[in-house]
């Protein structure tokens, strides 16, 4: 049985006293899109900048393609970085940054001239060949670094926040490039980022960390779901987050006493959850719904319902984002398409400080144990079975 | 209100007009005397008085035909360009030292490289001369080349340095990152980031080495330098052919320091700005 392409075992990187990467696990398939997301200092950077020999870890064993590559120079890789900064070398033409990883191989000037020429067609910038880089705009030399980093052809693309300098008309579009260009490459991607619509919307898989540790493995709607720490619910946003004990269990049913009164929660997947067990309860906003005081019950049979008040309301194009009030003073996040709220409200119009019930169903409530340690999720690895029923 | 207002900006005129005064007062004093002597330099009076003689070239066919000043000026020429190179390779050496790496007692590293220029000159080519001489080595053409460097490498120091300051850290990583060996990066990508700053650095310590007096005069022995032979025709009497050679110094280290200035301005390849 062969070993994913990249394997980080045991790693732990340490600058002076602080750690900054703690005791990594983790593994990486031939021809995934992995991204690494957190907050600023979590430690993805030096995760990246690990595998690309920039620096050395501390403790533990990075192999790539079942060999260690802890002691190898980065130059000896052919593990290319797309820089935050880009990095482009700034005394030399457009052509001339994208010959660079080919010139430094010793390939022949005329060879390397055309391999570079045939990247900046693919990346669509071949007219700026000859132009020094300052003159290009900053979704131009996006591409420029794109070039000069394939150019050689690797089997790993390393990148870190490489869109975080563009307005973000042009991240989507560039969003779309990167991924198209990785499927048809067929290479793996480690993409570093903190912004979690970059991570969702071209990942097959995001690893989520904190101070160091990786709080959760999975795919985007695994995260985004199922959450496997207060912290990726809080991380990955729109998630109401309840703090609890459980009271009883009843049918399958888990009774928990929150702030805001009980919470009903089906049960499926915790089976090893008991009564006085303190637990988390994330609540995805746009799972809940809001109805007026006097539609009929019938309208609403969710398990769980609360009245409310409305606190405020913000339109983001057709999503409407509400902030409701419970009797003890929890706020809740309500996120809805505007025309399924008017449905549910049978088109009365909303006013600040009116009441409201809240509700949701049973099944939409995800419970987290509380101070539950990561989990490792590998797609593939039979080893390590997926912690959380999908579905 | 309108009148504070008035009253303020007639204030900044009066500032204004007083500093360009003052500005123009120290270009007065530094640029006369220099003028002066270009100017006494083709006057056919042997003695530096108003009226002027005749215009002459008299002065520089005599200095032409002195070959104790040839001598000199061969030296001097040796122990500039000779300086500038050693100076401006260890200056880049401490710069890049002081850009690339971490390390305890690096501030003590960076006062001790640009000590030398703040140590008076009388000092410092006294404490030369008994150094060399207790080695054994004063006098010889090289013993002004290792005093000037010493002198000079701060200066090479500080242009680079400035420069390094200037350059993106992640450019240098992105060069090993693309297969380039420590060698390779430095010599593809530091230095011809830094080549404008360099060629600042050989031009400014030349003209340094060139212009340089004290430390020559103690340690020169009989390889006399042209400030040095300088000194000695002033010793001799008053003769115009030292505006001559003044004028010949003059233009040549103005010449280098305009060209490091130019350098040191353009700094020919600008980064691109990141938003």
């Amino acid at each position: 049985m062969s070993e994913p392409q990249i394997v980080f075992e045991n790693v732990i990187k340490r600058f002076g006293d602080t750690v900054a990467v703690d005791k990594m696990n983790f593994s990486i398939e031939q021809g995934e899109f992995l991204t690494i997301m957190g907050s600023s200092g979590c430690g993805k950077t030096t995760t990246l900048r690990m595998l690309a020999g920039l620096e050395t870890p501390s403790e533990g064993e990075i192999r790539l393609a079942g060999k260690r590559i802890n002691e190898i120079k980065p130059s000896d890789r052919n593990t290319p970085l797309v820089w935050q900064s880009l990095a482009l070398f700034p005394f030399l033409n457009v052509v001339e940054n994208v010959e660079f990883g080919l010139k430094m191989r010793s390939i022949q000037s005329h060879d390397r001239k055309q391999r570079a020429m045939k990247w900046l067609e693919r990346m669509e910038i071949s007219e700026f060949a000859n132009r020094p880089v300052a003159q290009l705009s900053g979704g131009q030399r996006q591409r420029v670094a794109l070039a000069r980093a394939l150019v050689t052809e690797p089997p790993v693309l390393l990148l870190d926040e490489p869109l975080s300098a563009l307005d973000a008309n042009l991240v989507v579009r560039m969003q779309g490039v990167l991924s198209r260009l990785q499927k048809e490459l067929g290479i793996t991607f480690v993409y570093v980022t903190h912004s979690q619509s970059e991570a969702f919307a071209m990942a097959d898989r995001v690893v989520i960390m904190s101070q160091g540790l990786i709080e959760q493995i999975g795919t985007p709607k695994q995260v985004f779901r199922e959450p496997a720490t207060r912290f990726v619910a809080e991380f990955v946003g729109s998630n109401n987050i309840l703090t609890g004990i459980i009271s009883k269990i009843e049918n399958r049913k888990l009774h928990v006493d929150t702030e805001i009164g009980l919470v009903i929660a089906d049960q499926s997947g915790h089976d090893d959850l008991a009564t006085g067990n303190p637990v988390d309860i994330v609540i995805s906003a746009d799972r809940l719904n809001l109805y007026s005081l006097d539609s009929p019950d019938e309208a609403d049979s969710s398990s769980n319902k609360y009245r409310c008040k409305l606190v405020s309301e913000e339109f983001i194009g057709a999503i409407v984002t509400l902030l409701v009030e419970t009797e003890n003073g929890t706020e809740l996040k309500i996120q809805k398409q505007q025309k399924d709220l008017d449905k549910d409200l049978s088109n009365v119009n909303l006013e600040t400080g009116q009441q409201l019930w809240v509700s949701w169903p049973g099944e939409s409530v995800y419970i987290v144990p509380a101070k539950q340690s990561a989990k490792f999720v590998s797609p593939n690895s039979p080893t390590c079975p997926p912690t959380f029923s999908t579905g | 209100m309108n009148l504070i207002m008035h009253l303020r900006i007639n204030a900044d005129r009066v500032i204004r007009l007083l500093l360009l005064g003052y500005l123009a007062l120290v270009f007065f004093f530094i640029f006369t005397p220099i003028v002066t002597s270009i100017i006494f330099s083709f006057n056919s009076e042997r003695f530096p008085t108003i009226p002027l003689g005749s215009f002459t070239w008299k002065w520089y066919q005599t200095i032409y035909a002195d070959a104790d000043v040839w001598e000199a000026a061969k030296t001097s020429i040796v122990v500039a360009i000779s300086t500038s190179i050693l100076a401006t390779l260890i200056g880049f050496c401490t710069a890049y030292t002081d850009f690339r790496y971490q390390f305890r007692g690096k501030n003590s590293y960076l006062v001790l490289a640009l000590l030398p220029p703040t140590i008076p000159l009388i000092i410092l080519a006294l404490a030369m001369l008994a150094w060399f001489s207790r080695l054994g080595i004063s006098g010889k053409i090289w013993t002004i080349v290792i005093a000037h460097t010493v002198l000079c490498a701060p200066f090479a120091m500080a242009v680079i340095r400035l420069r390094l300051q200037q350059m993106d850290p992640d450019l240098e990583s992105a060069a090993w990152n693309l297969g380039a060996s420590e060698w390779a990066a430095m010599r593809n990508i530091v230095v011809p980031f830094t080549k404008s700053a360099i060629i600042s650095a050989l031009c400014l310590t030349m003209a340094v080495s060139f212009d340089e007096f004290a430390v020559a005069w103690f340690v020169s022995g009989l390889n006399k330098t042209i400030p040095v032979i300088i000194l000695e025709i002033l010793q001799g009497n008053i003769d115009p052919q030292i505006n001559a050679i003044g004028t010949f110094v003059f233009v040549t280290s103005i010449t280098l320091v305009i060209i490091a200035q130019l350098f040191f301005i353009l700094r020919s390849p600008k980064q691109p700005t990141h938003v």
